[in-house]
């Protein structure tokens, strides 16, 4: 038997769903394979993982038609209890997965429950800590895990019933960047494993391409592609309309094979083998010298003498514990910017931010907005000047209706009647939630429970806008949506400040980039100016975004200015092969 | 109560939880058995002493004491207001009457049984804190799975506890995100404060239930209920100081009663 997972004609629905939300899903996969399932939220991706060990249909209802047969056994005869020792499922949110004190005792959960001998049982919870490198990790109390670090003791909690397959529901969409790297370099050599076969659901390119085996992708509940991850990356048309985020080289790459100066196979996937392909096109075909005319360089911002919408001198902020969480944190907004907070957890992004709405108050020094010192004001009054939007819808959300939802800042704010009325309409209208205005939040995605707690806070138009990283958790085209949102708000007026972990978005968006680092500020300029900064940034353990690196690795060859983009890219990229002018 | 565990090493720390057990219950049969405030002042010395060698923090026992102050002074005012008739004897005649003409006299007798009685209470609360302190909730989980409970209790108790520290950060994420849309939490007035967190216990309620979802999943993954018992990890077991500490318990409580009816000792009329 070579086959780890196979699906015969399977369907389900969800009780009370009005469609199916698996159709007729056949796939077989082989022992000892990495394969990644893909597709945009909603597709059934993880409906597909909770079939494969049984949770589907005996603890969640349904339809379920169609046989599955994991590790040999056919599902429909064995209970999900049994299953665990055959397959492992890690579900999205590690938290509600940790059930001990201790790293240690949680571990031991699943073969506690084997009823294993106390030796056997430590003996597979040191095998399994080591696996997802979280050995010396033992008496640590969970609660005081990184989030990289529950989602590894997650997996730890499941290989320790040495199952055959590994089910993974999207390990990394919560997690940073740091969290994400390692996440991915305990599956790296979990997949050396011969004998475990892994199975992934992940949004993020990047991470899928030189490690699977095969995608899936899902769309609508059925299977819309299968095959190599090469072959899905290279087809951009098919990308966009599977909804899966291209890489900006293969972009770039795109560009080229249509305008007929590369094959298909030759489109790049990573940054290193895109600059050997460009740097041979350039030798072949000569390099002509490139003249600046980047449209977004030369927009200076503007030095306004009049009074900064929001200034931060000298503050400094330490928890009642003692520790210091800012350091002397000097800054000025001027009203339009659109900026960019960035750097690790725990760099003091979050802290920052919360001073700008009074959450939190200055140990030393002052924020002062639009005139307002926070130390003067509370969080209710400064909250008709700065929205903030928070990461989790989830915890603000309480309402029956979207229209509710929104009533309820603006009655804190003081608001009444015709007012009320008139700026909700405004808000859905900006966001396009009006058809949404009678629905209960929760029925909706989470893309769009997040879009309502953006337009929650427009209502109250405030002249700043914090959001703390919009797009976590979201696919693709819930992030182009809420960036297409967040820019038509900046173009209307709002200032922006976003908190963010995903460096192709503040390439694309931000004007203005802050790098923070250990609650002080590292770097704070234009945004070309701190992505050409690479050693400050690695000082952040920022890695800058593909086009950034590619254009710094190319600088010999004359990539003198940093570009953002892929399409500032592929425009210098063409004029320097084609001679095409500068429009 | 559970999560008040002190983690030091010291004798204590280091005796079974049925030998702290035992020792609590020979404390209580003694405190009862004296009514004179000397004899159970000895007593709480005693428990004074075992609570100094697990250094316990004297701010903890502030806390505990200071809540129950008003019931320690009506104690007194009532035991002391016993009229003369459950006494002889000089215990039996008023000191001095609260109200003129003579009535709701204070006895001598009254306040000596008041005094046994804040003693008796102080010595409880002490005693007690000190075995919680000293037993790290695993131990009150075996307790419970050596007296035949169904393991799901003491997972249930486990996982409670597990989830304090996640619910708490939830519910200042919550606060803050609400606090952003203006909400005035701090509102004086009882249907002003309830309806002003209603916008907090939603999100946490949905949020918990959300949470609790993924958990029965996750706990079926991880094969809970595979078989009707589970593995204990730590088993109870006795050292050579838990015989030693309960035989001298025994002890303790056989000359306590000795002392008590066999000598007429530690009573008064």
């Amino acid at each position: 038997m070579n086959k780890a997972i196979e699906l015969e004609d399977v369907s389900y629905r969800y009780p009370k769903a009005r469609t199916s939300n698996l159709k007729n899903i056949t796939i077989s996969i082989e022992k000892g394979k990495f394969v990644v399932i893909m597709g945009p939220t909603g597709a059934g991706k993880t409906t597909l993982s909770l079939c494969l060990n049984g949770l589907i249909p005996q603890l969640l209802e349904g339809d379920l038609t169609g046989n599955i047969t994991v590790a040999g056994r056919d599902l429909s005869k064995y209970r999900v209890q049994t299953m665990s020792k055959h397959i492992g499922l890690v579900l999205q949110d590690p938290e509600a997965q940790i059930f001990g004190m201790t790293v240690r005792e949680d571990t031991a959960f699943g073969p506690r429950n084997l009823s294993l001998s106390v030796e056997e049982i430590y003996e597979r919870v040191d095998r399994a800590l080591e696996k997802v490198r979280l050995k010396g990790y033992e008496d640590r109390n969970t609660s005081e895990l990184s989030g990289g670090e529950k989602q590894r003791l997650a997996i730890a909690g499941v290989l320790a019933m040495q199952p055959e397959v590994l089910v993974l529901d999207e390990p990394s969409s919560e997690l940073d960047p740091e969290g994400r790297a390692e996440i991915y370099k305990t599956i790296d050599e979990l997949r050396l494993e011969k004998d475990l076969t892994i199975l992934a659901v992940e949004h993020y390119s990047e991470e899928v391409i030189a490690r699977a085996n095969e995608v899936v992708v899902l769309n609508q509940g059925e299977i819309a592609w299968r095959g190599e991850p090469e072959k899905l990356f290279r087809n951009i048309p098919l990308l966009y309309r599977l909804g899966i985020k291209p890489l900006p080289v293969s972009l770039v790459g795109w560009d080229l094979y249509q305008k007929g100066w590369i094959t298909s196979d030759e489109i790049p996937l990573d940054v290193p083998t895109a600059e050997k392909m460009i740097r041979n096109l350039l030798i072949k075909h000569g390099n002509r010298q490139l003249e600046s005319c980047s449209k977004r360089s030369g927009i200076k911002l503007q030095e306004k003498k009049s009074q900064p919408l929001l200034q931060v001198t000298n503050l400094k902020y330490r928890y009642n514990s003692g520790q210091t969480a800012l350091r002397s944190i000097n800054l000025t907004v001027q009203k339009g910017e659109f900026i960019a907070l960035i750097g690790q957890n725990g760099a003091g992004k979050t802290t920052l931010a919360k001073h700008l709405n009074g959450l939190l108050k200055p140990t030393e020094g002052d924020v002062v907005i639009d005139g307002i010192n926070t130390k003067e004001s509370d969080t209710s009054q400064l909250s008709r000047v700065v929205g903030y939007v928070f990461q989790n819808p989830d915890h603000q959300i309480f309402s029956v209706s979207v229209e509710k939802e929104l009533e309820y800042g603006l009655k804190n704010a003081g608001f009444e009647g015709a007012e009320i009325k008139q700026r909700i309409d405004e808000a859905l209208k900006i966001t396009g939630l009006e058809k949404y205005r009678n629905v209960h939040p929760f029925s909706l995605g989470k893309g769009e429970r997040q879009v309502i707690a953006v337009t929650s806070i427009l209502a109250l138009k405030p002249k700043i806008l914090v959001v703390d990283e919009p797009t976590t958790g979201l696919d693709w085209a819930g992030i182009n949506k809420m960036m297409s949102l967040i820019k038509k708000l900046h173009e209307n007026g709002t200032t922006i400040i976003m908190i963010s972990h995903d460096m192709d978005i503040v390439a694309k968006h931000a004007r203005r980039v802050i790098v923070m680092k250990d609650g002080g500020i590292l770097l704070d300029g234009e945004t070309r100016e701190v992505f050409s900064n690479f050693e400050a940034l690695q000082q952040a353990a920022i890695l800058p975004p593909q086009i950034v690196r590619l254009t710094k690795g190319l600088e010999d060859l004359g990539f003198q200015e940093n570009l953002l983009d892929e399409s500032e890219f592929t425009a210098a990229l063409l004029r320097k092969l084609e001679d095409v002018q500068c429009l | 109560m559970f999560i008040e565990y002190l983690p030091r090493q010291t004798y204590l720390h280091r005796l079974d939880i049925r030998t702290k057990l035992i020792g609590f219950i020979g404390i209580v049969i003694l405190a009862f058995i004296f009514k004179d405030p000397l004899y159970n002042l000895a007593i709480a010395i005693l428990v004074g002493i075992l609570a100094f060698s697990i250094r316990m923090p004297l701010k903890k026992i502030y806390d505990l004491l200071i809540p129950l102050a008003p019931v320690f002074i009506l104690i007194m005012l009532f035991s002391g207001l016993n009229f003369g008739q459950n006494f002889h004897g000089t215990n039996g005649t008023a000191l001095f009457y609260l109200l003129p003409g003579q009535h709701l006299g204070v006895t001598r007798g009254g306040l000596l049984t008041g005094c046994t009685f804040v003693i008796r209470i102080f010595t409880m609360v002490i005693a007690s804190s000190i075995v919680t302190l000293t037993t790290p909730i695993d131990d009150f989980i075996q307790l419970l799975n050596k007296m035949k409970v169904p393991y799901e209790f003491s997972f249930i108790i486990t996982t409670a506890i597990r989830f304090i520290p996640t619910m708490n950060k939830k519910r200042m994420l919550i606060i803050d995100a609400q606090k952003a849309r203006g909400a005035k939490l701090e509102e004086k007035g009882i249907f002003r404060q309830i309806k002003n967190y209603i916008p907090i216990m939603v999100p946490m309620i949905i949020n918990s239930i959300l949470m609790a979802n993924t958990l029965s999943m996750a706990m079926l993954n991880r094969g809970f209920g595979y078989t009707r018992s589970w593995t204990s990890l730590k088993e109870l077991s006795f050292t050579k100081w838990d015989y030693l500490t309960i035989i001298m318990i025994i002890l303790m409580v056989i000359s306590g009663i000795y002392l008590r009816f066999g000598l007429n000792k530690g009573f008064f009329t």
